[in-house]
């Protein structure tokens, strides 16, 4: 090997973070996402001074955008730290690239999610009282109810997440240490590397732990995402009340991961010039995984058609109002964008073409958005009880959380692309090494 | 002077310190180290760099967090506050066992990594080796191997002189 | 001026003199050394404890209990109480209940008020009451609200300016220095008058003025009747109804459940008989010939829907079948024959009703039948007229403004009523008034005759004056004030007696003098103490008159002749004729039928409609005689084809800030000639439209088993009850198990039981908008569904209330235990453990869960029930049976040392007016909740989901004539 290639790694990686030149195009990107930064403060304000009134929820719409967009980013969290587990295990050529912004990823969708179950309470500032803490009530949570299985799940997810993302992190780190030229980056740098020497003993410790969280985040992923699913399923809700939901919740959430980290991983190609690290056959892969989750969603919409036909007239009932009633659009939408748009994937030219990759990706994420809307919605149509109906209308304060959470996302990465090394150095360096199994 | 910390030998390639080490068991020196940008699979085995340890750790942890959590919520709900919960059973195993999986879960993940680090005496922010000049490449795009002055078989001349038959770049003592 | 003070002035005034002193001599006795001597021997820590004043009341409330002092010992404070014990109780923020009297139109329902410390909190019906039997309608529950109305009128003013609230006497008085001899051009004009005193003061004014003239109006008044009679009997009577021997009912355009006089006695007895007949006895069956849908054709068994004009024909074809009349027109509706055959077979157990829309002659036909089946003396009685003897109410005011107009008229006195609003628009009296030279008005609003008037006096509430009044058949009732005026004002016979110049103008002297006079003084107080704690005067209903058919009392009907549709004018079922309109309770309150909130809407048949181009929420331009009217479109199924029904009532201009503007005022098209039926109307389309809000835009049931519909004496068919294995134990009640039943059969959909609810656990309203956003508030909702075709369906009201189903899918999805099972069985909301994340109602499958999507506590001041917390924004809440009431029955059985008994009633059923509900301990096999658990009727609502709902319904019996006819 040459001196370029070993220099190369640590070299134009390592440079984005430590060289403190921030371009246009990231400040204004930077500034964008802090506006819409502030448009969430004004969204979570909103409820919190007047009530979630503000909001279009209503008897029996008591859900609306706030467990839409919980599901939607919870969906994308799990499905980007699956991904990222996934590679870790299987010692893919992938991970060289993919890893480290898709644990990022997971890590800031989980933030965005876990914004919602907290500001979709009547009383937000409550939300604690899900926690078992010797309380003056004397009493503890209900440890029967599905939100209290997800406030564990969240909770969990947030810090294995976190741990798994700055424990890859942590060489990468001590070679920042090493490279910086200003004392204070080196500080910085310092204490987060926590004294890595990269030693043999170090090394062989780190890759089985780091293996072992991989591993772990596999089951924690499937059943967390069942566990929102649960949510629903476990109610009496016709619409809902359906062993099916984690399943349905689990794909469509893996699609939607796939979808960000492939468009993310565009946006750093183009936005970073990283085109040596993602190459074209990082993103042809993805861009085939795509498609077959596609393709399974496909399956996943049949099956839900055809249980509701075996489910009995209640059932059958609240499907047909969810394709025919006044949230279907929603429901067809989601099918054309996430099963039929991705389509197109199949042509070994789109799959070149960054552009088409990134419209896929991006369908397939409004898609699932959509998904969620005719299921927490959509779903809410057919009761028991025909004297009981009513409409939701999603009103601004609503969106605003929507808009609010995806400049917090934005602004995350901006930070993360522009801080830490977006891709692994030391797993580039082990896989150029060719040591890489 | 002061006492040495040990010998510390450079190379610019994996393969020329795996050489180093292999040769340095052979010579019969038990306190090595080295130090790799990356991993270094056959290092791990020459040195006999044991691992198992972490597994056990997780799989403990993960199984003592789901027992403290399945009894939590059962003492919570079943024990302390008894209440009649839409008729449901006060101790109701299945609805229980969600969380003490996951929580399982975070305590294996947890452990691991915290033992990882407890493992590796981290955090460590100084360290001797980081005085060394040029060891900051460690993290980068050098290999290091370094006999530490508590090895029986350490004598100072001797073992620099070793090093240096190990075609190795900069040999060099580092202080304690 | 804060609470304590609040009750302590309410509670001098309502003990007149004595009241003060007597609460002084709380103070006083404790201050005594004996009492102290007594008070530190039972207490001995009351010293050290630096005890605040409520706690030092508290303890010495006890002791002189204790010490075996009694409250009753002031003869003049006692009279005023039911319970004698009651004034201690105000000292101890407990329950006083008063007996007292509120009118409708005049007629007295009888009615037991609670007050907390002086302040009113709850009406209930008055047992001992005729017109009430212990419930209530909906406008003797919302009285409550309309007595702390801050958009009441709380000072006089003149031409529209304030002036000196201490300005009435003076005013009445300069009017009075100004009467002509004789009282030429002096005219007293008052709703309809049955109160003994109040006429006793008009007889007064005549002896004493000849010239002087009384007038009474109401925009709701039985004029028709009232000339059918003087057809049929020569002489104006006043037909009384008797329910409780009916066993074939014929109502022809009439609602005697819905909105005749009486009505709630009428539903009790209705009620009483099915129930009979379930245990052995003939069903009564009701047949109602209609052409707007009421809660009376909703019930009935069979149903004819006929044009207005129609019933007339309808009525003489059944009149010439029993031979009344020999002309009868023939196949005019396939329910004559059933409808002859019964009534003729029920004989003196039929009653033809006839509402009071329809005309005169038909009114003298329905006599008539009634007559010659031989009902009158058993199923209807004749007396003399409560009201209006002489003239009738639309003659009245006629004469009234022929005078005005003429300048006939130098001082009016206006008491009560608001007759520049609801007058015929034809009399255009708003401008008549203004004419008058002096004009005072004596009401409870500033409302739009407030404004025409040249001085407006604010009048007392019915609930903090004194006065009497009698009910639909005669008995007299007491009116004791339950609250000290909130403001400097007059009832209507002290603004009588002011305005005639009278010796007293006191109200307690005045009811007291003219019942001394009638009952004779001999033992007065004793017997006058008994009447006030009875609240009615032992057999003073009016006697039956022998009355006999004249020989010419067979007139034509007026037949339609104008072209066009016909408009129908109905009294509104919240705000009647539009003095609720200002309201909150009733405007919120949906409207049986059509469940539209704040809002009234013209009812048309939807094939009529369909003609018309026009569908629900269409406004559309109604034109007759030069009028023109706009008003939002409601398609009503099961209404007469070319009709429109107006609701009266709304449209007010000065209602006040919850009834100004809501609504289009129907007035605006009623003439003095025709007051109920407008024909020859214009009806044209202006494609404006009008969004008219809902609780439930649903009607069918989709086919599932909601309503369930038996023949008599037969099963509801359940689902299989084998136990299925499950994960649940089954969690045992020692104790009480509570439990309530709901009887489809006897439910008329009247909606008492939701604002009864409302006034006894402080639910908030929301408004039209958040009422729009589908965030109504009642903890108990009538559900309606319409079954069969739209021209005639048949209307089903299914009262849901939370079913505190002992397997609650509710409970378990909380995350911090904010609703949990009591020992006895109650689904329990904990408000200041919740943390609103409203997954409990997602998995209510009743949806009876509420949500405070805002701060929707009632503002101050408004009656609060201090033993039902207000809900904090943020948090669900729902139906708690009435928890409240359980504990204090609890408290009281303890005290007692006996088992919680019958006495326990929830809200809802306490004003229930046909005891539709039954709450009580399904544990107690004895009770009746129990028994009726036991029915074959009972059955529970979505029982397939096996959620174990402790509310269970009793299904509805139909009870069709077969084919034949026969019985």
């Amino acid at each position: 090997m040459t001196e370029t290639d070993r220099e190369a790694p640590a070299g134009i990686i390592a440079d984005i973070p430590l060289a403190l030149s921030f371009d246009w195009r990231w400040k204004l990107a930077i500034a964008f996402a802090g506006a819409l930064v502030l448009l969430l403060v004004f969204g979570m304000a909103q409820p919190v001074l007047f009530g979630i009134g503000v909001w279009g929820a209503n008897v029996p719409y008591v859900w609306g955008f706030d467990l839409v967009n919980y599901v939607w980013w919870i969906g994308i969290a799990n499905g980007a730290s699956l991904f990222a587990a996934i590679l870790v295990i299987r010692r893919h050529d992938l991970r060289t690239s993919i890893n480290r912004f898709a644990e990022g990823v997971a890590l800031f969708a989980v933030i965005c999610a876990g914004i919602f179950p907290i500001m979709h309470l009547g009383r937000p500032w409550l939300f604690y009282w899900t926690f078992p803490y010797p309380a003056t009530f004397e009493v503890w949570p209900q440890f029967r109810s599905t939100l209290t299985w997800d406030f564990w799940a969240i909770s969990t997810h947030v810090i294995v997440t976190t741990l798994l993302w700055y424990t890859g992190l942590i060489p990468d780190l001590a070679t920042l240490r090493d490279r910086s030229r200003s004392l204070r980056s080196k500080t910085v740098f310092g204490l987060f590397a926590l004294g890595w020497r990269g030693s043999v003993r170090h090394w062989a410790y780190h890759q089985t732990a780091y293996r072992i969280v991989a591993a772990l985040v596999l089951p924690l992923i499937l059943i967390m995402q069942s566990t929102v699913a649960f949510e629903f399923a476990t109610t009496l809700v016709p619409a809902w009340h359906d062993t099916r939901k984690p399943l349905h919740f689990v794909v469509t959430g893996i699609a939607s991961g796939l979808a960000t980290v492939l468009f993310i991983a565009i946006m750093l190609r183009r936005g970073l010039s990283l085109e040596r690290y993602i190459d074209d056959e990082d993103i042809e892969l993805m861009a085939k995984l795509l498609l077959a989750a596609s393709l399974v969603i496909a399956i996943i919409y049949l099956e839900e058609a055809f249980t509701s036909v075996l489910s009995g007239p209640l059932a059958q009932e609240t499907l047909l109002a969810r394709l025919f009633d006044q949230f279907a659009g929603a429901y067809w939408a989601a099918i054309l964008l996430i099963v039929v748009a991705p389509q197109v994937l199949w042509f070994e030219r789109a799959r070149s073409s960054l552009l088409v990759c990134a419209l896929a990706s991006a369908s397939v994420l409004v898609g699932v958005w959509l998904d969620r809307f005719s299921i927490v919605i959509g779903g809410m149509q057919g009761d028991y009880l025909p004297s009981v109906s009513g409409t939701y209308l999603p009103t601004f304060p609503e969106w605003a959380l929507l808009g609010g959470t995806l400049g917090l996302f934005a602004g995350f990465l901006l930070l993360f692309v522009r801080f830490l090394p977006v891709i692994s150095m030391f797993e580039t360096r082990h896989a150029e090494h060719g040591d890489g199994s | 002077m002061s006492r040495a910390y040990g010998i510390l030998a450079e190379f610019d390639s994996a393969d020329g310190v795996v050489a180093a080490i292999r040769a340095a068991r052979a010579a019969g020196y038990t306190r090595l180290d080295a130090y790799s940008p990356f991993p270094l699979r056959e290092a791990a085995d020459l040195l006999e760099q044991r691992t198992l340890i972490v597994p056990v750790i997780a799989v403990t942890a993960g199984l003592v967090g789901a027992a403290i959590q399945y009894y939590a919520q059962y003492w919570m709900n079943a024990v302390d506050y008894p209440i009649n919960v839409g008729g449901r059973p006060l101790h109701a195993w299945p609805a229980f066992l969600p969380a003490a999986f996951i929580v399982g879960i975070l305590w294996a993940s947890a452990a691991s990594l915290i033992g990882m680090l407890a493992l590796n005496r981290l955090p460590r922010l100084h360290h001797p080796l980081f005085d060394a000049p040029g060891f900051e490449r460690a993290s980068q795009d050098r290999f290091f191997l370094c006999i530490a002055s508590d090895d029986p078989k350490f004598d100072r001349a001797e073992t620099i002189r070793f090093l240096e038959r190990m075609n190795a770049g900069r040999v060099q003592e580092v202080a304690a | 001026m804060n609470k304590y003070d609040a009750y302590r002035t309410d509670f001098a005034a309502l003990t007149g003199q004595q009241g003060p002193r007597l609460w002084r001599s709380l103070e006083e006795l404790a201050d005594t050394p004996e009492m102290r001597r007594f008070i530190e021997a039972e207490f001995p820590y009351i010293n050290e404890a630096r005890t605040d004043r409520r706690t030092f009341l508290r303890l010495m409330g006890a002791s002189l209990a204790m010490a075996g002092l009694t409250a009753c010992g002031d003869p003049t404070v006692a009279p005023l109480y039911s319970q004698p014990r009651g004034n201690w109780a105000d000292a101890l923020g407990q329950a006083s209940t008063f007996a007292s009297l509120l009118d409708l139109d005049g007629y007295g329902r009888g009615v037991l008020v609670e007050t907390r410390n002086g302040r009113p909190v709850k009406i209930e019906g008055n047992p001992l009451h005729p017109a009430s039997l212990g419930a209530t309608d909906v406008f003797a529950q919302a009285e409550l609200l309309s007595l702390y109305d801050p958009d009441r009128s709380q000072g006089a003013f003149y031409n529209g300016k304030d002036v000196d609230d201490r300005a009435a006497p003076r005013v009445l008085a300069e009017a009075r220095a100004a009467f002509a001899p004789g009282g030429e051009g002096v005219r007293i004009l008052t709703g309809p008058v049955t109160s003994p005193t109040l006429r006793a003061l008009i007889s007064a004014m005549q002896r004493e003025y000849p010239a002087a003239r009384a007038h009474e109006y109401s925009p709701i008044a039985d004029d028709n009747s009232r000339a059918g009679a003087v057809l049929a009997f020569g002489r104006p009577v006043q037909a009384v109804h008797d329910f409780s021997r009916a066993d074939v009912i014929l109502t022809l355009g009439a609602d005697p459940f819905g909105d005749m006089e009486g009505h709630v006695r009428h539903a009790r007895d209705f009620a009483d008989r099915r129930r009979a007949a379930h245990s052995g006895g003939m069903l009564p069956r009701l047949y109602a010939a209609e052409s707007t849908p009421s809660l009376s054709g909703a019930r009935a068994d069979h149903r004819a829907v006929l044009r207005p004009a129609e019933i007339g024909f309808f009525a003489r074809a059944v009149a010439s079948r029993l031979g009344v009349v020999q002309d009868g027109p023939s196949d005019v509706h396939p329910m004559v024959e059933t409808a002859a055959a019964d009534l003729s077979r029920a004989g003196s157990n039929a009653l033809v009703v006839v509402g009071r829309e329809q005309p005169a002659a038909l009114h003298a036909l329905a006599y008539a039948i009634n007559a010659a089946l031989g009902a009158s003396g058993t199923t209807s009685r004749y007396i003399e007229p409560l009201t209006a003897a002489e003239t009738g109410h639309m003659a009245s005011l006629a004469a009234l403004a022929e005078d005005m107009a003429a300048g006939a008229v130098s001082q009016l006195l206006i008491i009560g009523g608001n007759p520049a609003y609801d007058a015929p628009a034809d009399l255009d009296f708003a401008d008549l008034i203004r004419r008058v030279p002096v004009s005072i008005h004596l009401g409870l609003y500033r409302d739009e005759t407030a404004a025409a008037a040249r001085w407006h006096l604010p009048r007392k509430h019915a609930l903090e004056s004194w006065g009497d009044g009698r009910a639909f058949e005669g008995t007299a009732g007491i009116r004791q004030p339950v609250a000290t005026p909130l403001f400097d004002a007059f009832s209507d016979e002290e603004a009588l007696a002011l305005f005639l110049g009278a010796d007293t103008h006191d109200g307690n002297d005045i009811v007291r003098t003219y019942w001394r006079d009638a009952l004779g003084a001999a033992d007065f107080e004793q017997s006058w103490t008994a009447i006030l704690a009875d609240g009615v005067v032992p057999n003073s209903a009016a006697p039956a008159l022998d009355v006999s058919l004249q020989p010419d009392w067979d007139q034509q009907l007026p037949s339609e002749a104008l072209p066009g549709l016909t408009v129908l004018f109905a009294p509104d079922p919240s705000v009647w004729d539009g003095r609720y309109a200002n309201n909150g309770w009733l405007q919120e309150l949906p409207r049986p039928l059509t469940k539209i909130v704040w809002d009234n809407a013209a009812l048309i048949a939807p094939a009529t409609a369909e003609t018309l181009g026009l569908k629900t929420g269409d406004i559309a331009s109604f034109n007759a005689g030069g009028r023109s009217l706009l008003a939002p479109i409601r398609l009503m199924p099961g209404h007469a084809l070319e009709t429109v029904t107006m609701p009266l009532g709304y449209g007010r201009r000065a209602a006040g800030r919850i009834g100004t503007g809501v609504g289009f005022n129907a007035y605006a098209l009623r003439t003095s000639h025709a007051p109920w039926i407008a024909t020859g109307v214009e009806v044209v389309r202006t494609g404006e439209a009008h969004a008219l809000v809902t609780t439930q835009d649903h009607h069918g049931m989709e086919g599932r088993d909601i309503v369930r519909i038996v023949a008599p004496d037969q099963a509801v068919e359940t689902p299989s009850t084998e136990p299925q294995p499950s994960f649940y134990p089954d969690y045992a009640y020692e104790g009480h198990a509570w439990g309530m039943t709901i009887d489809l059969d006897t439910c008329l959909g009247c909606n008492a039981c939701v604002i009864a609810c409302q006034a006894e656990n402080n639910v908030p309203i929301v408004g039209r908008d958040e009422v729009a956003r589908g965030r109504e508030m009642h903890w108990l909702r009538i559900d309606r569904y319409h079954a069969g075709d739209v021209e005639d369906p048949d209307t089903y009201f299914q009262p849901v209330p939370c079913m505190h189903c002992e397997k609650a899918p509710c409970e378990v999805v909380c995350p911090v235990n904010a609703t949990v099972h009591s020992s006895e069985g109650l689904n329990e909301m904990v408000y200041n453990r919740c943390i609103g994340t409203r997954t409990c109602s997602n998995n209510c499958p009743y949806k009876v869960r509420r949500f405070n999507w805002f701060d929707y506590s009632p503002p101050d001041p408004e009656p609060r029930n201090p033993d039902v917390s207000v809900r904090p924004r943020g948090v669900m809440e729902k139906c708690t049976y009435c928890v409240q009431r359980i504990s204090a029955a609890r408290i009281d059985a303890k005290l007692e040392g006996r088992r919680i008994g019958e006495e326990l009633m929830t809200a809802c059923q306490q004003a229930c007016p046909t005891r539709a509900i039954t709450f009580g301990d399904i544990n107690d096999p004895a009770s009746a909740v129990s028994r009726l658990k036991a029915s074959p009727r009972n059955y529970a609502l979505l029982g397939e989901l096996d959620t174990r709902p402790r509310t269970t319904y009793l299904a509805r019996v139909a009870n069709p004539a077969d084919p034949e006819g026969s019985g």
